[in-house]
C-alpha cells in the first residue's frame, strides 16, 4: 500500500478573515463590508442581512446596508495565518496554505494521518483542534479528504467527522458538489456549465468514461492538475508512489537574539567590544549550523533604568562570518558617545537568507583578480558605515535633453547606462557640471562670474521637458580672464545668464 | 656596588638612519617605487621620474580651484586598469563628458566626505584597497602634515596612482607627497610645475611644462575666415574653362 493511500487532510477555511483579521472592536454589532478594489468581497451577518453580497459595488452596498466600509488589508491576513500556522504546529508539522485568487478565501491545510496515534485518534484530535480554534476570533469551516485540494472543496458542504471515512466515503460526498467551487478556474467553470457539467460527480464520470486527455486538451493543464488531485489521479506514471509530491513541513519563523549583562556600568565603547565580539561569534555559529547569511543586524544596548538605543549595522554583501560585521558595528559606535552608562548589549539579527555558494574558480589570475574585489566590497562597507548609503555612487546617463537630468546617481549594485545618443556624442560637454546654475553678472554689457567671461564657441540651443518644465537654453564656452574654460546658458525665459559647468 | 652601569644603548648612527626606507637623501632613487604610469604627455614623461606618474606613492597636485585636471590625469586613466575612485569631489562630474573621454563608467566611483576626519579615514581605506586611482580633493579645512604623512603611507601600501588635489596656498607647505606640482590653466595651454620629486635633486628653478588643450575649446573663426579651407584662387590665374568649342568644319 502507498504512503499516499494514507494521507489525510484537514482543510480549515476561514470564511470570515478579511473582517476578523482586521481585528476590529464591534465586528459583531453592526454591518460591516471589506472592500478591495471598491468592491465588495466580505459582507458580515448583518450586512448581509441588509442586502450587500460579495462581488457588489461598495456604494451600492452602502445605500442598501447603510453598513461601515473598511478596505481589505492582505498583509493583516497573512499575519493571521502565520499566527495560526505557529498554533497548529502543535498538531501537525506538515501545514499547507491556501489562498484563493480570485475571491477572499484562505486557509490552512493539515496532513494528520502521522499524528492520529499521538493524539488518540481522528475524533479526539479534530475535537482538539476544533476547541482550539473556538478559544480564537476567527470563523471556521472545516473538510476532511484524502488529499489537500479535495479537503479544501469540501470545506465548503459540512460533514460530521466519525472516525471511519474512507477514501470512497470522500469521493461520493466530492461528487455531490457543484462545479461553481472551482471559482479560481472562472473559464474552465463557464465552458463545463455551458456543455451541461453541474457537479463534481459529472466530470469524474467523464473522467472514467474517457480520460482525463480530453479535459486537458479543452481547459488547459492547470485546471486537469487540479483534477487529478482532488481526485488523486495518477496522470503520467505507472508507480505513483515514487513520483508523488512530498509534503511540505512547517518551519516556524526563527531568529537571533542574544545578550550580555555586564556586572558594572560601562561607560566607554572600548569596554563594549569583547560584548560584541562574542555576540557576533555565537550568530556566526547560530548561521553555520543553519546554512544561512544574513546582511543586516542590530544592536540594543540598555542601562538599568531601561532606557534604550538601538543601532543598525547594514552590509553590502550578505555575510555569514563576524569579522566584517564587527568592524562595521565598530565603525557605527565609534561615530557616537554612549549615552548613558550601559548595562546590557543585545544583538538581534532577523533577516537571514539561505548561504549562496561560491563556485571555486580554477584561473588563479582570475581568482586573484576576484580577491581583490573581495577586499574592495570590505571597504566599501567600511566607508558607507562611516558616510552612510548615499555617499558613494556611480554616474550614469539618463536619457534627456537638459543636461542635469542626464547625470544620474546609481547605487553601487546596480549597472549604468553609458549609451550616448548621437546628439550629445559630438556635442561640447564639461567634466564638472555644477549641481545648481548659478546665476552670471551682467556688468555693463558683459559677463562676470569671479572674472570676466568672454564667450568662445556657440550656441547649442537645448529645449526640451515641455510637459512639465519647460527649458530652452542657449549653450556657449566662455572663456574667463584667467583662461578658465567654462560651460554657460543664455535661458531663453527668464533671459538671464547662468554658468552651469567647468571645463577641467 | 661595583657593578658596571648598564652600557647606554648607543644613539642612532647616520648610517643606520640613511638606511631607513622613508628617508629622503636628494638625488639617490634607491627608495623609490620604480613603478609608473604614462601621462600621455610626452613632455611631461621626460621630466618625471620613471617616465610617468608614481604608482603607489602620494602624488599632490595645487592648483586654483578646478584647473585642468582631468585634462592631465585622463590619458593615465585611460591606461590603468581597476576602479578609478573620486574623493570628495568639488562638483558633479558629469557623465557625458566620461562617456566621451572612452572611460568606463562602471569604473568610476564617487565618494563624498565633506569632513576632513571621514575624509582622511576614506583616504586611507581606499589607498590601501586594490583599486587603480584614488583622485581625492581636499577639503576646506587645511591639514597639517601629520594628516598628510598618513595618506602618504597608506597610498604606499595600495599598488594604484593616488594624486590629492589641494589648494593653491599649499604650495608654501611642506608635505611628505613623493611629487609635487602645481598646475594652472595659461592662454597657451596648462601650465604644470614640479617643485619636488622624491629622487630627484632639483639645482635651479623648476621650468613649466606647457601642455595643449584640446582643440575643440578652441574659438570658432568669425565669419569671414571660415572659409579659409577652400582652394584659394588667385586672381592673375584664369579660370579653368567649363567647356571648349569645336568647330563642325575645318579652316575654309
Amino acid at each position: 500500500m502507498s504512503a499516499s493511500r494514507l494521507r489525510l487532510w484537514l482543510a480549515i477555511r476561514f470564511s470570515d478573515l478579511p473582517l476578523t483579521a482586521l481585528k476590529l472592536d464591534d465586528s459583531v454589532e453592526k454591518p460591516i463590508v471589506v472592500i478591495q478594489k471598491k468592491r465588495v468581497i466580505f459582507a458580515n451577518a448583518l450586512a448581509e442581512k441588509a442586502g450587500a453580497q460579495v462581488g457588489m459595488d461598495f456604494t451600492t452596498a452602502q445605500l442598501l446596508s447603510g453598513c461601515e466600509v473598511v478596505e481589505r488589508d492582505e498583509a493583516k491576513e497573512q499575519s493571521a495565518l502565520n499566527a495560526l500556522s505557529e498554533q497548529f504546529y502543535h498538531f501537525s508539522p506538515y501545514i499547507d496554505r491556501f489562498c484563493s485568487d480570485r475571491f477572499a478565501q484562505s486557509g490552512l491545510l493539515l496532513e494528520i494521518s502521522s499524528c492520529l496515534q499521538l493524539f488518540g485518534g481522528l475524533k479526539a484530535l479534530s475535537e482538539r483542534v476544533f476547541t482550539h480554534l473556538a478559544q480564537t476570533t476567527y470563523g471556521f469551516k472545516y473538510g476532511l479528504a484524502h488529499s489537500a485540494k479535495a479537503a479544501w472543496y469540501l470545506s465548503f458542504d459540512y460533514h460530521e467527522i466519525v472516525d471511519n471515512e474512507t477514501k470512497s466515503l470522500f469521493i461520493a460526498r466530492l461528487n455531490k458538489l457543484s462545479i461553481d467551487l472551482l471559482f479560481d478556474y472562472p473559464k474552465a467553470v463557464d465552458a463545463l456549465s455551458k456543455t451541461g457539467f453541474k457537479t463534481f460527480g459529472d466530470l469524474a464520470k467523464q473522467i472514467e468514461g474517457k480520460s482525463i486527455s480530453s479535459f486537458k486538451k479543452r481547459l488547459g493543464a492547470a485546471f486537469t492538475d487540479v483534477l487529478c488531485e482532488i481526485y488523486d489521479i495518477d496522470q503520467n506514471f505507472q508507480q505513483s508512489s515514487l513520483f508523488e509530491k512530498p509534503r511540505d513541513i512547517y518551519r516556524p519563523v526563527e531568529w537571533f537574539e542574544e545578550e550580555i549583562q555586564f556586572d558594572y556600568p560601562v561607560t566607554n565603547v572600548e569596554q563594549l567590544k569583547p560584548a560584541f565580539e562574542s555576540l557576533l561569534q555565537e550568530l556566526s555559529n547560530y548561521l553555520r549550523k543553519r546554512q544561512q547569511q544574513c546582511q543586516y543586524v542590530e544592536w540594543c544596548i540598555s542601562d538599568i533604568y531601561r532606557k534604550k538605543e538601538f543601532v543598525n549595522v547594514n552590509s553590502d554583501e550578505p555575510q555569514s562570518h563576524w569579522q566584517l560585521l564587527y568592524d562595521l558595528s565598530l565603525i557605527q559606535f565609534d561615530n557616537k558617545e554612549l549615552p548613558f552608562e550601559v548595562d546590557t548589549v543585545k544583538l538581534t539579527c532577523h533577516h537571514v537568507m539561505p548561504l549562496q555558494t561560491k563556485s571555486q574558480v580554477l584561473d588563479f589570475d582570475q581568482s586573484r583578480r576576484r580577491k581583490s574585489v573581495n577586499d574592495f566590497a570590505v571597504t566599501i562597507a567600511k566607508i558607507k558605515a562611516r558616510l552612510g548609503h548615499s555617499a558613494v555612487y556611480k554616474l550614469g546617463y539618463r536619457d534627456s535633453r537638459v543636461p542635469e537630468i542626464t547625470n544620474a546617481m546609481v547605487a553601487l549594485a546596480d549597472r549604468c547606462n553609458q549609451e550616448l545618443p548621437e546628439i550629445h556624442l559630438k556635442a561640447l560637454r564639461p567634466t564638472w557640471l555644477l549641481t545648481l546654475p548659478e546665476l552670471i553678472d551682467v556688468k555693463g554689457n558683459r559677463l562676470y562670474w569671479h572674472g570676466y567671461l568672454t564667450t568662445l564657441v556657440g550656441p547649442e540651443r537645448v529645449i526640451g521637458e515641455w510637459w512639465e518644465k519647460p527649458v530652452a537654453r542657449d549653450y556657449f564656452l566662455a572663456k574667463r580672464n584667467d583662461s578658465l574654460p567654462v560651460w554657460i546658458f543664455f535661458d531663453l525665459y527668464d533671459k538671464q545668464w547662468y554658468i552651469q559647468g567647468v571645463f577641467a | 656596588m661595583n657593578e658596571m652601569p648598564p652600557e647606554l644603548p648607543s644613539n642612532a648612527s647616520l648610517e643606520q638612519l640613511l638606511l631607513r626606507d622613508d628617508m629622503w637623501m636628494g638625488s639617490s632613487q634607491r627608495f623609490t617605487t620604480r613603478a609608473a604610469v604614462e601621462t600621455g604627455y610626452e613632455e611631461l614623461n621626460t621630466s618625471l621620474l620613471n617616465r610617468g606618474w608614481p604608482l603607489g606613492s602620494l602624488v599632490e597636485v595645487c592648483q586654483q580651484g578646478m584647473q585642468g585636471e582631468w585634462q592631465l590625469f585622463t590619458p593615465s586613466l585611460l591606461e590603468l586598469p581597476g576602479l578609478i575612485v573620486l574623493l570628495n569631489p568639488p562638483a558633479a562630474p558629469f557623465s557625458q563628458a566620461f562617456i566621451q573621454a572612452g572611460i568606463d563608467l562602471e569604473r568610476l566611483l564617487v565618494v563624498t566626505a565633506a569632513e576632513k576626519n571621514h575624509f582622511i579615514a576614506c583616504f586611507i581605506e581606499l589607498s590601501r584597497a586594490s583599486v587603480g586611482a584614488v583622485l581625492a580633493w581636499q577639503p576646506n579645512e587645511s591639514m597639517t602634515y601629520t594628516e598628510l604623512r598618513k595618506c602618504q603611507l597608506a597610498s604606499t601600501e595600495g599598488s594604484g596612482l593616488s594624486v590629492m588635489f589641494r589648494p593653491a596656498s599649499a604650495q608654501q607647505q611642506s608635505s611628505p607627497a613623493t611629487l609635487r606640482m602645481y598646475a594652472q590653466i595659461v592662454p597657451t595651454g596648462l601650465e604644470i610645475t614640479v617643485f619636488k620629486q622624491k629622487g630627484h635633486l632639483q639645482t635651479q628653478q623648476a621650468k613649466p611644462i606647457v601642455l595643449p588643450l584640446p582643440d575643440q575649446w578652441q574659438p570658432i573663426l568669425p565669419y569671414h575666415a571660415l572659409n579659409q579651407h577652400a582652394p584659394i584662387i588667385k586672381p592673375d590665374m584664369k579660370p579653368p574653362r567649363l567647356a571648349t568649342v569645336t568647330p563642325l568644319r575645318g579652316k575654309t
